[in-house]
């Protein structure tokens, strides 16, 4: 296999990355952006996005509201503060030729 | 001159190891990345090697009073280096061949059967001169890839420092030289360049002890 199609390879804490950063940067309305929404831009398995958000909500990180009957997901201020710890460590690592 | 060359290569050698350490577990504690963690097994391993061998001259120089360090001392000493050499180029081999891959499993094993010495200490410093090497390759390939320009200064750092343990290791065939100055003179500034990206990390920014503990 060569060099670039391994790259594409995103490890599970990019994954988490690329979601936080949609819900902060990317969302379709101030009411948090949805499961579809997400799948989308994360570009994963509805049974796996569905496990990370899970987590993310568990742990403080995602916030889940309730809009006209939908579930939507919005970062909450712990996740902006571990965003600007993985950006700087993204970094960190990035020095090393590794990803987080 | 020998000696106290060999006094501030394990001095810096155990303080870049205990800063990068200690910020790669900074690093784990708030994103739970595996990554930082073998990062941080690496460098604490690479700074406690360093330590070993300094306390060894230490010891011998202040308590013995023989100036000579003992040869299992030192031998102690650079095998825990090289254990944290492997981390990092574990992570590599991770990164560039997991997880469709098994060829990274065949380089982890491959230093082990490259090397024929008889003594422990030769064969810790071929696998280290081997993993970094290594390490200092794949770093050079991902600067092409990202255009970070801190991977150019640990690819620098990493490569200087095999170059390094390649003239210490020669010098065990022509003993006493020139080589040995050389080597722990390059060795000393590999460590430095090793350190010179990660000082601009801007971790003034973060909550350290707010992170989440379970993203696995």
């Amino acid at each position: 296999m060569d060099r670039q199609a391994m790259a594409e390879y995103r490890t599970h804490m990019k994954i988490i990355g690329d979601i936080l950063y949609t819900t902060r940067d990317d969302l379709q309305d101030e009411g948090g952006a949805t499961v579809t929404y997400l799948i989308r831009k994360a570009n994963i398995s509805h049974s796996r996005i569905s496990r990370i958000l899970k987590t993310l909500v568990s742990q403080g990180l995602l916030e889940q509201v309730d809009s006209q009957g939908a579930n939507k997901y919005r970062i909450s201020p712990s996740g902006r503060e571990f965003l600007q710890a993985y950006h700087a460590f993204t970094e960190f690592a990035d020095s090393f030729g590794l990803n987080i | 001159m020998e000696v106290l060359l060999e006094n501030v290569l394990n001095l810096v050698g155990f303080l870049v190891g205990l800063i990068i350490g200690i910020m790669s577990l900074i690093g784990f504690r708030n994103t739970g990345s595996p990554t930082l963690f073998r990062l941080t097994i690496a460098f604490f391993s690479i700074s406690a090697g360093f330590l070993v061998i300094w306390s060894g001259h230490m010891i011998e120089d202040l308590v013995a009073e023989s100036g000579i360090i003992k040869r299992w001392i030192q031998t102690l000493g650079i095998g825990i280096q090289t254990t944290g050499y492997f981390f990092i180029a574990f992570s590599h081999s991770i990164k560039a061949f997991f997880p469709k891959s098994r060829y990274f499993r065949s380089v982890g094993v491959l230093p082990l059967f490259l090397v024929s010495s008889v003594q422990l200490e030769h064969i810790f410093r071929s696998v280290s001169f081997i993993l970094l090497a290594y390490g200092a390759i794949e770093t050079m390939l991902s600067y092409f890839e990202n255009k970070n320009r801190g991977a150019i200064s640990v690819a620098t750092g990493l490569a200087m420092l095999a170059f390094g343990e390649f003239l210490g290791w020669y010098s065990f065939v022509f003993p006493e030289s020139v080589l040995d100055h050389v080597s722990t003179i390059i060795k000393i500034g590999g460590l430095i360049l090793l350190f010179v990206p990660v000082s601009k990390i801007p971790l003034t920014r973060i909550k350290f002890d707010d992170g989440p503990d379970n993203l696995k």
